[in-house]
């Protein structure tokens, strides 16, 4: 009920606000949120994606996540220094469905703030509410630790609710991967995003 | 308008929004006080049912056939079921999912939340426990408001209140022999609802 009252409220917010506005209310909260969720350390990747798996991280309240360890990405030495996650279905979806089904239809300012984060942010949203995700993994994990060194987090790839998609070539291009790689993934997920070291050095970006 | 059949419910709410939201309301307190955040959860909670379609049914029974299978306005976000004409029981909290998932990945429950319950309870009406409580019944009447029955408007009135850990909040003795009267329930009965339920409360026309 709560997520369909902030849905009804964006409409609102962004006549008086604007699309901006509105933009950065949806960063605030997912800047809170994250603050809140407070700091992890791991010993190193393999119980850190376990501990996702389990749905034990900060990242795991957006629901389940999938690391896919067959995707690492490795720094100029070879070693691994992230890899690529993905969610199967956007956190949000079940609540677009339920304004869908409560208020009839989701209001005009989604599209607007979806827009203007592209244009003005990074190219990457799918619906306003890709505005709360990708602050959101940005600053959770700045909160967490692998082996002692900070992590950073890159939205790679999106898949809307009516199939539109988005691929941020500005990530791929820092991490080196072929767009049409992260394509294929999409089929599957509607949201890739990669965790990796904070500051490494990566081969081929 | 003849009976709709009762889709899958949306009752289930979603917990990464509503943690943020918890998290957000808490930061408005921080700024604006008890007062201002009460402001804001009305207008939120006013916001929603006004962006939902009004209804209007020819009798009272075709109402009730759409409030139990969930397709008016006012039963879209909770199960409920009648144990009269006029009486209004929700089985669960649609914000428990939410709470837990906040106890479980932030902790105990700011206690802003039943601080703005306090100053909602001397402000408006002693019916609130915490926060939540403010946007479900603010919600509750002005969707009722959106509702005609007969060519009459549809009134409500919170009865009792009892929360995931408990806790209960029932209206004032002095205004609870005319609630229970509406309702067709006796103070024995209400206190057997509030043992496994969520929310006890009233509808009717005058």
């Amino acid at each position: 009920m709560l997520d369909v009252a902030l849905v009804s409220l964006i409409q609102d917010m962004s006549e008086k606000a604007g699309v901006d506005g509105t933009i950065q209310y949806w960063q605030r909260v997912g800047e809170n949120l994250a603050r809140r969720i407070g700091k992890e350390a791991y010993m190193g990747w393999p119980s850190f994606n376990v501990a996702l798996r389990e749905g034990r991280t900060g990242f795991s309240i957006e629901g389940d996540v999938t690391p896919l360890t067959d995707l690492a990405i490795t720094d100029v030495d070879g070693d691994v220094v992230g890899y690529i996650y993905a969610l199967k279905q956007c956190v949000f979806v079940p609540t677009i469905l339920r304004v869908r089904y409560s208020v009839g239809e989701l209001p005009r300012a989604d599209r607007a703030v979806a827009e203007e984060y592209n244009n003005s942010v990074h190219d990457i949203a799918v619906c306003n509410f890709c505005v709360i995700h990708e602050k959101f993994r940005e600053e959770v994990a700045k909160n967490i630790t692998i082996a002692g060194q900070h992590l950073e987090s890159l939205l790679l790839a999106t898949r809307g609710f009516t199939g539109e998609t988005k691929i941020s070539e500005r990530n791929l291009k820092k991490l080196g991967i072929n767009p049409e790689h992260v394509r294929s993934l999409l089929r599957n997920y509607e949201c890739v995003y990669a965790i990796m070291m904070k500051g490494a050095k990566l081969k081929g970006a | 308008m003849a009976a709709e059949p009762a889709r899958d419910r949306l009752i289930e709410s979603n917990p990464f929004v509503d943690v943020a939201t918890h998290l957000f309301l808490e930061d408005i307190a921080d700024k604006q006080g008890a007062s201002g955040l009460n402001n804001y959860l009305m207008s939120l909670a006013t916001n929603l049912a006004k962006s939902m379609p009004e209804e209007e049914y020819d009798t009272w029974d075709e109402f009730l056939e759409a409030l139990k299978s969930g397709n008016s306005i006012l039963t879209t976000f909770e199960e409920v079921f009648m144990p009269t004409k006029n009486c209004v029981v929700t089985r669960r909290s649609p914000f428990e999912r939410g709470w837990q998932e906040y106890v479980k990945r932030v902790g105990s429950f700011s206690r802003i939340h039943e601080e703005v319950a306090e100053y909602y309870n001397s402000a408006v009406k002693p019916t609130a426990i915490n926060s939540l409580h403010i946007i479900h019944q603010t919600f509750r009447a002005a969707a009722s408001d959106r509702i005609t029955v007969g060519g009459k408007r549809v009134k409500y009135a919170q009865v009792a209140t009892v929360w995931t850990d408990g806790e209960k909040k029932i209206v004032p003795d002095e205004w609870l022999p005319v609630l229970l009267q509406k309702a067709g329930i006796s103070r024995t009965e209400l206190n057997m609802l509030l043992r496994n339920n969520a929310d006890v409360w009233l509808l009717y026309t005058e």
